[in-house]
This record gives C-alpha cells, structure tokens and sequence, in this order.
C-alpha cells in the first residue's frame, strides 16, 4: 500500500514528492543539516535538496491517534523526504518485492517498540504498514469495541459475502462469550437471538454456544468453551482468526517476520544431516545458516560392556538414561548403571568421556535365551522374554517378581503402553496381549492373521502397529504326493518343500486402531519384517525389511516415506531406532557387524560404524535423556556405549568436514576402545 | 549367529517335536514311511525346519554304509533322527541330503 495514494489526506508529503526524480539514487534529508548523511544502500548518498519539515500532521494520524507515520514523524519535529526508488524489487536481481518487504519491517519495528524508527521509515519508503482503518479495526477488536469493530471490517475489503458473515459471526462469538463471562445472561441471549443464531446455518455450533449459558461461573465457561476470557489473550486469537478473512495485503499477519524466519530455521533444520542440537539452543544465529558438525555425533566407542558369554540379542535404556538394559543367547539380562560422565576438569586430559558403567544386577532363571526387554515408565519394572515365557522383575533388586505363561510360542514383542497403565505382548502364536501392571491379563486382541514379529504403540495412544509373517492356506494340496517305500527312490514328484514353503507365506504390516482393536489397514511388503518403532509424533513406523533395507512408513497414508539403504539384513532378527533431538537419526544393526546411521528426512546415509567383532549388531537405542549418547549389541558378546568425541581427539583426526564423506573410519579412536 | 525366530510351517498337517511342539515338517515333504530308527518307525523328509545338525558320522546300517549326521531341535535339543550326507551304495543314493524324523518324536502339531 503505498503512502501517497490518498492524496487529500497525506497533503504536503505526496506534494513533495512530486519534485523527487522518479528513478535513481536517492537519499534522505533528517532536516537539513542532515543532508547526504544517510545511505540507501545502494551505495550512493545524494542529499535531494529539500529543506524544512515536509509533513503537515495529515489525516491519517488524526483519524485514530494510532501510531501511523505521520503522525509520530511530526511529533519528531524531523522532516524525512521520501526515497524513490527504481523499479518494484528489494534488489534488482531478487524476488523480493519491496512494498512487501518494507511493510514487513515496520510491523517488526512497531512490535517491538521502535516506533519512531516504524515511522521514518513509513515516511522515508512512502509505504505505510496498514491503513488507518486496520489500525482502528484491531483497535476495536482489542479494546472489545464490538459494534465499531463490525463497522470498520465492512471497509477492510473482505471479498465475499460468506467471509464477512463469517467473520461478522467470530466477532459476535467473542461478544457472547464475553457478556457471558461477566455474567451478562440478557444480553448474551440477545446477541445469541439476533446476531449469531441468523449468521450461522450450523446448528450444532449454536446449540454449543447456547449450552454454555448453563456454565455456573467465569471458569467454568472458560474450560468448557477453550477460551481464556477477556483478560487473556482470546482477542488476539479472534484477531488471528479473522486474519483469513482479510486479505493479507491489507491486513499483515501478526508477526509475519517472524514465521518467515521460524521457516527459514525450520528449513536450514532439516537441511542440517548432523543436527543434534536442542531447539532452543544458540546454534541457530540469523547471520549464518545454522549447521550441526559431524564431531557433535557420538560416532566413538567410550566403553565396551563385555559380561555377557553368549551373543546380545537386545539393549534397552531405562526412561531415566542412567540404566542399560541387555539380552543374550546365554538366558540372561543385565541391568547396567550407566554412571554419570566425570566433569570435564578431572576427566583426564587425553581421553574420552570416562563413567563407570557397572552390571549392577544379573537376572538369571530364563529357560531359554533372552530375547525381548521393556522398562516400565517410572523404570521400577523390567520385563523380559524368554521363548513363550515373560518374566516381570524388579530391576532395583534383580528379583523376579512374576512369571507369565500365557503364550505358546515365542514372544517377539514387549511394549508398555503410553500411559504406563498396562503393556503389550505379541508372539508368534498370533496373540497379542495387553497385561496391567500386576501381569494379569486385560484384554487380547483374538487370534491375528500374522504371526507378530514385532509391535509397537504410537505415543498417541490411537494406534498400534503390528509385522510379522502370514501364512496363506496352503495352494499345494499335495494329496497326490505318493509315499515311497523304503527301498525305493522317489520318482521326483516330491516338492522341494523349501521353495514352496516360501510361497505360502508373506510378510505384513498391520495398523490397528488401538481403542477399536479393529484393523485400519493392512500392507503386504516382500521381505521378512524383523523390528518396529514408532516416532515421537505418532506419524511414522520405522520397519526393518530383509533384506537389507529400513522402511519409514507413514501411518497416515498407509504410504512409505522413506527406504534407508546401506546396511546387511538376511536372515536375522535385526532392530532399529530413532535417535537423536526430535528423532533426526536413524541407526541401525546390520549383518556385517556395523552400526548404521542415516539422516531421517533425506535418507542420506551418514554413518556405518565398526568396531563391533565377528556377526551381527542385532539392536541399537538411543538414550532418551542424553542425545549424544547410543548403545549397540552385537553376537561378538558386548555392548558398544557411543559418545561424541572430546575436542582434542577431533583436532588429532583432523577437520572433520574432511571426514564427512569418509565412513566410520576406525582412526585413533582404536585407541580407546576397552576403556569400558 | 545372531538372532533367529524359529520357522513355521503351514498345510493340511504339520508335525512337531513332541518335547516342545517346535515346527519340524510338512506332510508335503514327507518322501516315506518305511524307514526304522532307534525308537521304530521313522519317516523320510525332503527338507525339515528348525533343527540343528550335528557332526558327520559313518554308520552301517541295512541298506549299506553312510555318512550321516544327527539332527536336534533348535529349541529343547532333543535328538529327533538324522541327515544323510552321503550314501555309499549307488541304490541309496537318493537319500542324500534327505532327513530321516523318528515318528515316536513327532506330534502332530497341526
């Protein structure tokens, strides 16, 4: 909106300007002894000549004694000469329009409070914010001047009928609302007859608003209508909503500098493959694109856990981070104390972060190998499996405080539910079962099409995602398989019963509608399904696929997101996880003895970590109170705790932007593995 | 190495170990049930699942010299019959590579 457009009312400035040439270098003139002192950023700084205040206290400051351009530049007793410049664009090479931008920038001054500057600026760009009568429509609606209000918004160039009834009908709202809250009972009604009930055609809407006048007080109208009341900041909500009525170009959107650059950080964010720096960290600076260095990933061994005799199948952290949980082919767990890292001034000065990582408790007494793990969410329970058998221990004490036997065949799964009231088993004898706290059964989920490899429970609590294996009524119904005798061989009619096994059986994900039990959708994927993880937003389950493949789905659209590459899965039972500040990673075991690490939102991989000895890295997880720390288990016996490398090992490797593309090289930091 | 769940098998009948019900083998790929063992009858299988082999062994039996290996469930370790690795007589060829159950082992899981 350009400033001189109203000619009878911005009087002396837009005759002014009649004399300023109309492309060019131009400059500005803060009264005269100013002259040729200010810039335009094009780096020429030409006085215009002009002397004397060239505003007169115009109409647009009076109409409202809001704080327009004119008005405040006055007060200054400064007189600022408008700045013409060529053509439309901030920079002659850019797409930046600069009406808007300049617009942009005075609403960032106002706001903040630099208003004289807002309003030299206005004068010196001849671009106003808003006309004075947005300046009063917001006004009106601040200040609850509901029927001004109504009138000013008829002039503030709503498109169409239907938008100003409605807005019309937001205002209202807020009204009603508001007589409501200070016990206005007749009046509300009025304006519940005569203004809301002919604006709306929804009659639900209006039988909740009319319902409210039952509310016995102020506090319970608020918490059942939302609304936080006249004293809040309801009124700058309605403004927010009104704001899609208007169009934006006469009315800005409040604050919009600032989303733009909220987007520009939430951009160079996912932008940044490394990030692992919390959100409101002063990692993020408006003078550079903010990016996360590779040094800052634990890609270091700072301690090998090696108690186990057998391969570890499985590691756990506990909600607090402090403890480890592990499970092994040789039919135990350990609870491990994570010990807390020394301070920085009596580490020793060449090494790692050195803590104590002790196997506090040994839980023995499984039949078989350990196969699953699950903390309870205040940590004072931890479940295992063992083939068909759930053990539920107190990991404080090692004790086994009860035994469940309710499965027949091997539980794959263990998962508490969000709200720690109760978990989930899944086991190949196509039971899912949801136990309390006191492992008494709550409630099954009947016999499912799948034999569960794995489950997992969206932190929402909307849903739950189930893989394993389906077996298809057998096609080959081999009745014509003629038994040899003994001494005979077989004429080759018998099948090769290996391949036509395979074709009978196929591999699905299952999204389940948790309150329901009722199946929401069901995908069949070619390869064996070994691990399932959900994301914090409830949005994504991380699958792991042989072979040789991690799969983001998004549950939404029942869709896959995202395939991760790199890693080695055949025919084992390999896991994954998300890890890092909001996720940002995901880290893999693998069949060649490496730990896989890739950037979530573009896949690209970042890591493939050795170190582990001979076989698989069958799990990783990620601490969920420090993240930059992991753990990995492996069939060579030990967990792998990761950390970030102190600064002077990273000097002695070298500029790790050097490294970036180098995949986990083992380095000098060979040096430190068996500090565990 | 590294973590395997057990297989499992699908069909008109499925047998199992009779310890502890581990999916062994279909009726499909049964080749025949004239073959004895230490416990009686045994059957002859094209391919079975879940089981770990042991070392090679000769063993004179009645149709001649082989080499075989015996066979034990992956999950409770019972012994449950044997592999042929070789067969020396060209007539008993055909059941090299073939798994021989011991029928009092089985159960019908299925």
């Amino acid at each position: 909106m350009r400033f001189p457009d109203n000619t009878d009312q911005d009087s002396a400035l837009s005759v002014s300007l009649d004399f300023e040439p109309e492309a060019g270098p131009s400059s500005v003139a803060l009264n005269n002894d100013l002259s040729a002192a200010v810039s335009n950023g094009n780096g020429h700084a030409v006085s215009n000549g002009h002397g004397g205040p060239l505003f007169s206290n115009g109409a647009s400051s009076s109409t409202n004694g809001k704080l327009t351009a004119a008005g405040y530049a006055s007060k200054g007793s400064h007189a600022i000469s408008r700045v013409s410049l060529p053509g439309t664009k901030l920079y002659e090479d850019s797409h930046v329009d600069r009406e808007e931008f300049v617009r942009l920038v005075i609403q960032s001054l106002r706001d903040v409070g630099y208003i004289e500057s807002a309003a030299t600026l206005e004068a010196e760009s001849g671009y106003t914010m808003e006309s004075p009568e947005v300046a009063e429509f917001r006004e009106c609606i601040l200040d609850g001047s509901w029927d001004s209000a109504e009138v000013t918004l008829s002039r503030l160039g709503v498109s169409d009928d239907e938008s100003l009834r409605m807005a019309r009908f937001l205002i209202s709202q807020q009204k009603y609302l508001e007589l409501l809250e200070a016990s206005n009972v007749n009046a509300a009604l009025h304006v519940l007859r005569s203004e809301l009930a002919p604006l709306n055609t929804d009659v639900d809407k209006l039988h909740s608003l009319s319902g409210l006048i039952m509310c016995s007080n102020a506090e319970d109208l608020k918490s059942r209508a939302k609304w936080d009341g006249a004293a809040g900041v309801s009124r700058r909500q309605l403004l927010a909503n009104l704001q899609r009525f208007i169009p934006s170009s006469v009315m800005i959107p409040q604050r919009r500098f600032a989303s733009l650059l909220q987007q520009a950080y939430t951009h160079q964010r996912t932008q940044c493959l490394y990030h692992n720096a919390p959100y409101d960290s002063s990692a993020f600076s408006l003078y550079t694109d903010h990016h996360c260095s590779r040094d800052s990933f634990p890609s270091l061994t700072t301690h090998i856990l090696a108690e186990h005799e057998d391969e570890v199948w499985n590691v756990q952290w506990s909600h607090c981070g402090r403890y480890l949980a592990s499970a092994s082919k040789d039919k135990t767990a350990i609870v491990w104390h994570i010990g807390v890292s020394l301070h920085p001034l009596r580490r020793p000065k060449t090494g790692p972060n050195t803590r104590d990582c002790i196997p506090e408790k040994v839980l023995r007494d499984h039949p078989y190998p350990v196969g699953c793990l699950a903390w309870s969410l205040d940590d004072s329970i931890l479940l295992t499996s063992s083939e068909h058998i759930i053990k539920m221990w107190n990991p404080k004490t090692g004790l086994c405080v009860r035994e469940l036997d309710a499965h027949t065949e091997t539980v794959t799964s263990l998962v508490w539910l969000p709200d720690g009231s109760g978990f989930l088993s899944g086991s190949m004898d196509r039971k899912i079962i949801l136990w309390d706290v006191d492992g008494k059964q709550r409630d099954t989920w009947g016999t499912t099409v799948i034999r569960v490899t794995d489950l997992a429970v969206t932190p929402d609590f909307s849903r739950l995602v189930a893989v394993g294996i389906h077996h298809l009524p057998s096609s080959a119904n081999n009745s014509a398989v003629t038994l040899q005798d003994g001494g005979t061989p077989p004429t080759g009619a018998a099948t090769q019963a290996s391949t036509e096994r395979r074709r009978d059986v196929e591999n699905r994900l299952i999204i389940y509608d948790l309150a329901t039990k009722q199946q929401e959708v069901s995908i069949r994927l070619e390869g064996e399904l070994t691990s399932v993880k959900i994301s914090q937003d409830s949005r994504y389950a991380l699958v792991n696929h042989a072979p040789d493949e991690v799969q983001l789905w998004d549950l939404d659209s029942a869709r896959m997101a995202r395939r991760f590459t790199g890693q080695r899965q055949g025919k084992h039972v390999i896991r994954s996880c998300f890890g890092g500040v909001d996720g940002n990673f995901i880290v893999s075991g693998s069949e060649d003895g490496n730990v896989y690490v890739w950037h979530r939102d573009t896949g690209a991989l970042l890591e493939a970590l050795p170190g582990h000895g001979e076989g698989s890295v069958n799990s990783a997880a990620w601490n969920p109170k420090d993240e930059r720390m992991f753990a990995s288990c492996s069939d060579d016996c030990t967990i792998r705790i990761w950390e970030i490398p102190p600064p002077e090992m990273m000097e002695a490797v070298g500029s790790p932007m050097a490294e970036q593309n180098g995949k986990g090289k083992g380095r000098s930091r060979d040096g430190w593995d068996g500090t565990g | 190495m590294g973590m395997r769940y057990r297989q499992y098998l699908a069909g008109t009948r499925v047998y199992g170990c009779s310890t502890c019900r581990t999916h062994l083998a279909t009726i499909h790929s049964m080749l025949s049930r004239a073959f004895n063992g230490q416990h009686g009858r045994a059957y002859l299988f094209e391919g079975v699942v879940n089981v770990v082999e042991g070392e090679p062994s000769e063993r004179q039996m009645t149709t001649g010299n082989h080499t075989v290996r015996d066979i034990f469930c992956v999950k409770c370790g019972t012994t449950l019959g044997w592999k042929y690795d070789r067969a020396y007589e060209p007539s008993q060829k055909y059941k090299e590579g073939k798994f021989i159950l011991e029928r009092n082992l089985l159960v019908d899981v299925q």
